[in-house]
This record gives structure tokens, sequence and C-alpha cells, in this order.
């Protein structure tokens, strides 16, 4: 009798095992026109609740019950792996970029294609057609896109630092220079010590990062990760204008107007130089401007103007203007087939998009509730002080819901007002700067194309050239190094790349 | 009457008339006289099924060329394709190099040195101080890799951390220990020693612990040195213990610390810091090359194998027992 429980108790433990380890493989939900499930990522210290004023009003306004996945941006590629694989699949993914495991997927048919079917929607039929080729697939649209500003790049500086030395703001890379050798060695705190630099650069190298090297190769003319010569794509680093750019970078490293710890400072930790009085000068994206600032602002209130400096992208030493622009767009939402079977149920969740991108629910997801958060004041997003706990609340909840917003078709919400004079004026010459450069931006001609062989090994390939970059910045190899890796970039699977992409290019003209 | 009834049955179980039912019969006889042990067995072996062996069905992505959306069973077989890509690539040499020159240099260095200080701790006289020092060789252990990274950057910062400056005013040199690729070997071993040697030496101070006294009393008699006992006795005394530590750190070599590496590597030393745990990582993780990255690990997993055998084969060979 025992023996026989003994064996039905193992039986059973060995059945649950089994259990456990198959993949769970259930059955989708069936579909349910007046619930939508959504993938986001949030990088908040902590999620939006579920049952906040925020999502409470979203889901008022898009008459859908509304359930929201909130993933960690940290993980987020690894996580959107593994949903696809399970079986509970949301019906709107936010994509963050055409990852190889992204294009894997939609190749194998797991995201509805979107191309032709966006127009029907006011709200989806985007204004910057560019940026949605950009955002595609070989020309094949699989999300709709979130837009972003695309000229972002700003030098930013010790404002105090340059009025006492009785410099000027700098216009082209030559200026940039004499700025930051003048910040190193004319002791611009006024201490007496020679302890500054001129820019700061953190541990950043990857190609096509946007990072200080990629802007300042683009300044000098090496184009945008692609660049076209003598009727075909090559990629920028075969340009005599990125060595141009790289010999530049490497003379300031040498003079040691960059930090001598370039390659492994914490990008963190950028503003701490600059804020400390020891490295004046940051090439980055403009919205750091306010970041900066507000540095200065907490530390003393009463004394923060003018502490920062900024300007746009720089001439290059031929005296042309070839602004640093992004793709335009950080990802986009994606509509998986697994969970939206039929047309029919992707027209719903299409139209909710559209509802989404609305002048109302953008407003609700980028400045908040009104009367509870923010008062409109001239057309603007005026902060309500003192803040309130429930504003605050939703003022927190916000930063993780602006990551649904599309604005496809421009901006619907309202600008938001800054919070002192000073700062609404350095806002404004902010946009207008960014329009300004806008006019002179140098775009990847190859931002839609995805080459087969990229997606297979373009990371490892490419970190041969960003390592060598680095590497003869810091001195380890000579030019002829740099131009070694080029050639092992090339001979390790590059010609392939090149050779598909060019042929993608041929095929969409 | 009871018992020659059990005389009786047993004999008649004993004789298998047909093998097969007989040696059901008779497992089930075994089975039922250890019953409780094999009750005890149990979680063991769940925990082994459940967490150890049904995972490797997993492996059989490294033979796929593995798409989530297509799952598990649904991406198409590619055979050995992406073995052979990986031992075609050309960072297979340079990733293999690095991981076995990391994995002997923790071999070598580290773990003699555990031996060393369970050695000199067995050696100090003095309770209070042993059990003192003890603990504070303990305490590097249970800190994460992130602080001790954070710690070395600290100390061995470009320009102003002490270590950098102690030691370069010291030899008069100007050596950036945290991105020369010189460098990069040394760093990562001082702070495996400095991280795990204490929780090392647990294991031989208990070993040591069951040393026979009476041999170094009569050794003493003898005019045995410090030194002499220490090689003549002790050591010989813990022999098996070290074989078989060397055996289970052998199987661990290739494990070369994902974390300690990954907070540790840069654009300037990557071309020596780059081994299987993080190529794994890079390739896998986040580039979404799964297949090609299991296919990766499991061709360390296969080397860890060999490495396990042949030391265990080595070991048995030189007359000390294996650890199977």
């Amino acid at each position: 009798m025992t023996r026989r429980k003994l064996s039905l108790a193992a039986a059973v433990v060995t059945a649950t095992a089994l259990t456990l380890t198959a993949c769970s493989g259930g059955e989708a939900p069936a579909a349910d026109t007046s619930k939508i499930s959504i993938m986001a990522p949030f990088l908040e210290a902590q999620p939006p609740s579920a049952d906040g004023a925020v999502q409470q009003k979203l889901e008022e306004l898009t008459g859908k019950d509304i359930g929201i996945t909130w993933t960690p941006n940290a993980s987020y590629e690894d996580k959107m792996n593994i949903t696809l694989a399970s079986s509970e699949i949301p019906q709107v993914m936010v994509v963050q970029s055409k990852s190889p495991g992204f294009v894997k997927n939609a190749e194998a048919g797991a995201f509805w294609d979107l191309t032709d079917k966006l127009d029907e929607y006011p709200n989806l039929k985007t204004t910057f057609p560019e940026v949605e080729q950009n955002a595609s697939i070989n020309g094949k649209v699989y999300g709709v896109f979130r837009a972003r500003n695309p000229i972002r790049a700003a030098v930013m500086f010790r404002q105090d630092w340059l009025d006492k030395l009785g410099l000027k703001a700098p216009e082209t890379t030559e200026d940039l220079y004499k700025v930051a050798k003048a910040f190193t060695e004319q002791d611009p705190d006024g201490n007496g010590q020679d302890d500054t630099w001129g820019i700061t650069i953190p541990k950043w190298g990857a190609l096509g990062s946007n990072s200080p090297y990629d802007i300042i190769e683009e300044w000098y003319g090496a184009g945008n990760r692609w660049t076209e010569k003598d009727g075909k794509l090559i990629p920028s680093f075969e340009t005599e204008e990125f060595l141009e750019a790289n010999r530049f970078v490497k003379k300031m490293v040498d003079e040691r107007l960059i930090n001598p710890d370039f390659a492994t400072f914490d990008g963190t930790k950028w503003n701490e130089p600059f804020f400390n009085g020891k490295g004046g000068i940051i090439v980055d994206v403009d919205s750091r401007v306010s970041v900066l600032i507000n540095l200065f602002k907490q530390a003393n209130p009463n004394d923060f103007e003018n502490k920062v400096g900024f300007v746009g992208n720089l001439k290059g030493p031929d005296g042309e203007l070839n602004a640093h622009p992004t793709d335009g767009y950080s990802g986009f939402l994606a509509v998986p087939k697994t969970s939206v079977r039929t047309e029919a149920e992707l027209k719903n969740v299409l139209e909710f998009l559209n509802t989404m991108n609305g002048k109302e629910v953008a407003a609700l997801l980028n400045n908040g509730i009104e009367g509870v958060n923010f008062t409109v004041e001239d057309g603007k997003a005026a902060t309500i002080k003192p803040e309130t706990a429930e504003g605050k609340a939703v003022s927190t909840d916000i930063k993780s819901y602006a990551q649904l917003g599309t604005n496809v078709t421009g901006n619907n919400f309202y600008p938001v007002k800054q919070a002192s004079d000073y700062e609404q004026q350095v806002f404004d010459k902010r946009v207008e700067v960014m329009a300004e450069d806008l006019k002179s931006a140098v775009y990847n001609p190859a931002a839609a194309f995805v080459s087969p062989t990229y997606v297979a090994k373009g990371a490892q390939l490419d970190n041969i050239v960003a390592d060598a970059r680095i590497k003869y910045l810091a001195g380890q190899i000579d030019e002829q190094g740099l131009k070694d890796a080029i050639k092992l970039w090339k001979a390790s699977g590059g010609d392939k790349v090149q050779e598909e992409i060019n042929k993608l290019w041929q095929d969409s003209k | 009457m009871t018992t020659s009834t059990v005389d009786v049955k047993a004999p008649e179980q004993a004789p298998p008339p047909a093998p097969a039912p007989g040696r059901r019969r008779r497992f089930a006889v075994h089975f039922a006289h250890y019953k409780w042990l094999y009750l005890l067995l149990l979680p063991g072996v769940v925990y082994f099924a459940v967490f150890r062996y049904a995972p490797m069905y997993g492996v059989s992505i490294a033979f796929k060329d593995y798409v989530p959306f297509l799952g598990v069973n649904g991406s198409p077989w590619v055979g050995f394709q992406h073995f052979q890509d990986f031992f075609s690539n050309p960072d297979f040499g340079r990733l293999l190099g690095n991981t076995l020159i990391l994995a002997f240099l923790n071999l070598g260095i580290a773990f003699p040195l555990t031996i060393v200080l369970a050695l000199l701790l067995n050696e100090v006289r003095l309770s209070i101080l042993k059990r003192t020092v003890q603990t504070l060789v303990y305490i590097p252990h249970f800190l994460s890799w992130t602080i001790v990274a954070s710690l070395s950057f600290l100390l061995f910062a470009l320009d102003f951390g002490p270590l950098f400056l102690f030691i370069n005013s010291v030899l008069g040199t100007d050596i950036d220990f945290l991105s020369d690729p010189a460098w990069f070997r040394p760093l990562i071993v001082l702070q495996e020693i400095w991280k795990n040697t204490g929780w090392g030496t647990i294991i031989f101070l208990a070993a040591l612990a069951t040393v026979d006294q009476d041999q170094y009393e009569a050794a003493i008699i003898d005019g045995a040195g410090r030194f002499r006992r220490v090689w003549h006795i002790t050591l010989p005394g813990i022999r098996s213990t070290i074989i078989v530590m060397l055996i289970l750190a052998i199987g661990q070599m290739l494990n070369t610390g994902f974390e300690q590496i990954y907070l540790m590597t840069n654009a300037l030393n990557r071309s020596v810091a780059d081994v299987f745990d993080t190529y794994v990582y890079f390739v896998g993780i986040t580039q979404g090359a799964y297949s090609y990255s299991t296919a990766v690990g499991l061709f360390k997993s296969l080397v860890g194998i060999v490495l396990i055998f042949g030391t265990n084969w080595l070991a048995k060979r030189f007359n000390q027992s294996g650890l199977f």
C-alpha cells in the first residue's frame, strides 16, 4: 500500500516537473475590442501605477480598458524577445530600434506590415514621410514611429569661463579647438592652478550612436554613417574626412584638451566636471543645456544665469555647415500578429492608436491633466506651483506615459513653459538654433536599409572600427593601424554589407 | 510462526524464474526497504531535473536559426552552421586565448594562494587573532563585483586615484592601469585574489583540522622545523582535498566571471578582455543572435568537460584518488 502511494507520489512529482518545464503553450486571449494591451519601457525609478489618475483619464479618453506592461528600459530588448516567444503577447509593442532581434522577428512575420494602412488615419498619416522611411525595414513600415527632433547636436560651454577669457562662442571646429585650448591653458577658473581641460568625453565609442566623435566627423563632412561618393554609398569611416576629423580629435587628446580618461570615464557622471569647473565643454544633445542649467540653479538659485552657454552645430574646416541629425525617431509602436489576428482586429488597434495621437490624448501623455498639474498660459503648459501631491503624481507618471506618444503629425501637445524668464529665453534659443541647423542637416542615406549580413554580424563588425578609433585617439595605434582596422572591417564581412546596402539603395530609387 | 513465513517467502523470491519480472520485483523490495532514503533523494532529483536537465532542451537552438516569434520548435534547423561560423570567425582564436590565459592565471596564482593562506592561518597560535583574520578575509567575498570594480576605478583612476599616483611615483612611470591592455590581466587576477582567496580557505582549514596531531608531536621530537612539518605532514595530509578542489576549480575554470570582466572592459583593453562569457552576452543578448551565442556557450561547456575528465584522469594516473 505504502509502496503504491509512494510510486504515485513520484509519478505526480515527475508529471508536475514536466508541466513546469514544458513551454507554456496556452491559447491567445480571444478578441475583445474594448481591451487593449500594451508593452512599453519606463525610464523612471518605478513604473506608474495601474490605477493612477493618468491611466484613468487615458481609459476615459480612449474608451478602452488599457493594460500596460511597463518594462525597465535597460532590459527592454531582452524582455521584448522573450515576450515574442511566449503566449502572452500584447496588442501593441513599443519597439525601440531596428535591432537584429526585431528585424528577424519582423521578417519571420511576427508583426503587421502597416505600409499602406496608416494613411487612412488622420493622426497616423505622418507629416514626416522621410522619417517613416528611416524607421522602415527596406521600405516596409512595421510600426508607427515615435518622432524625435532630428537636430539635437550642440556644443555646451561654461559661459562664465568664456566671458572671463574674453572669447567668442565657437562657430567652427577651429574655434572649438581654440576655446578648448584656452580653457585648458589659461586658467579659466582663476584659481592659479593648471587643473582644467577643454572638452569632456565619456566612455562612448559605438559607431553611429550620436557620440561626440560621430558628431565631429559629420562636421568635417564625413557623412552620417553612410555617404554617397561616385554614385555609390560608402561607410563614412572610409572617407578622407573621417581621418581628418579623428586627426583633429587626436590633436586635442595629445595636447590634453580632452579629459585623458575619455576611454573609461563613466557617462552618468558627464555633467560633473562641467559643473565642478574641471572640463568646460560638452558636445552632446541640446537638451543637456537644461540639465546643466538646473544643476547650477539647484546649487545657487540666485546665481545660475550665464553659467551655461551653447551653440548648435559647428562649421567644418572647409567653412561648410554639415549639421548632424539623428534618424528622427526613437523606435516605433508595432502590432504583433499573434495577438491581433484579423484585419478587423488590426483596424480596432489602429483606431485606438489614432485616438492616442489626437490632441486630447497627446496633451495627457505629455503635459498631464489640466488643472491638476498644469494650466495653459499663452498656449504653453505651466506647471502649477506649489505642487500638490496629486499634481506631483501626475507629473511623475507622464514621464513614463510619454513613451506611448508617437507625434507623427508634429507635436499635438502644449510646449512646456519654462520655470523662469531666463530659462524660457534659453529654451526659445534652443528651438531657434535647432530649426536653423535643420536646413543644413546631412542625413544617413541608408537609414531605411537593413542588410542581412549587417543583421547577422554588424555590431561585431562595427566594433572593429569603433575600438580602433578609440585606440588611435589614445595613441595605442597609429593612423595606419586605424586604416588597417577599416580594411579588416571590409574583409570580415563589411564588403558584403556595403554591397547589400548599395543594392537596396539602387532598388529604392 | 511469523519468522518462518518470512523465511519461506524469501528463498522463493531469490531465484528468478524469468529475468524481467524478477528483477523488477527485486527492485521493488529494494525500493521498499530504502523508501525513506529515496524520499530524501527526491527533492535533489527534482531540482536537477527541472533546473539543470530540462533547460538543456534549449540547447537545441544552437543547431537552429532561432527566431523568438517562431519558437524553439518552429525555428528551422541549420545543423552545425553556427559552429562553423564561430570557428571561422577571426574572433575565435582571440576569445579562446583570452579565456584560457585568464583561466590559467586564476588557477595558477589564485588557487595556490588559497592553500598558502589556509596554511598560514593554520599556523597562527593565538586563537583570537586567527578568528579575526579569518573573518576579515571572508568579507570581500560578500561584496558584489560591481563594488569591486567601482573600488578599482577609484583607486586606479587616471591622475587622481591614490594607487595610480602611488605606484607611478614609486616607479616613475605613467601607467594607466584601467585602459592599458598589458595591465588588464594582472588587475583581474588581483581582484580575484582580493575577493575570493579568503573564502576559499574554508574547506582547506576544515581539512587541516583533520590532520593527526600525534604526527606533529612525533616530528617535533625528531627535530623537524615548521617548514618541514608543513611539507611532510600538513600538505600530504590534505593532499586529497587539494586534488578534489583542483578538479572542481578546473571544471569552473572557463567561467571567467562575466560581471567582473564586463565591468572592467573598455574600448582600449577589449583586445585582451573579450572572453567567451562576455562575447555570448554581447552577441546573444544585445544583438539577439541567440542561436549563435548558444553554440558558443555549448562549445565552452565542451571544453570544460574535457578539462574535468582530463584532470581526473591525470589525478588517477598519478596514483591519487580522482573525483569519480
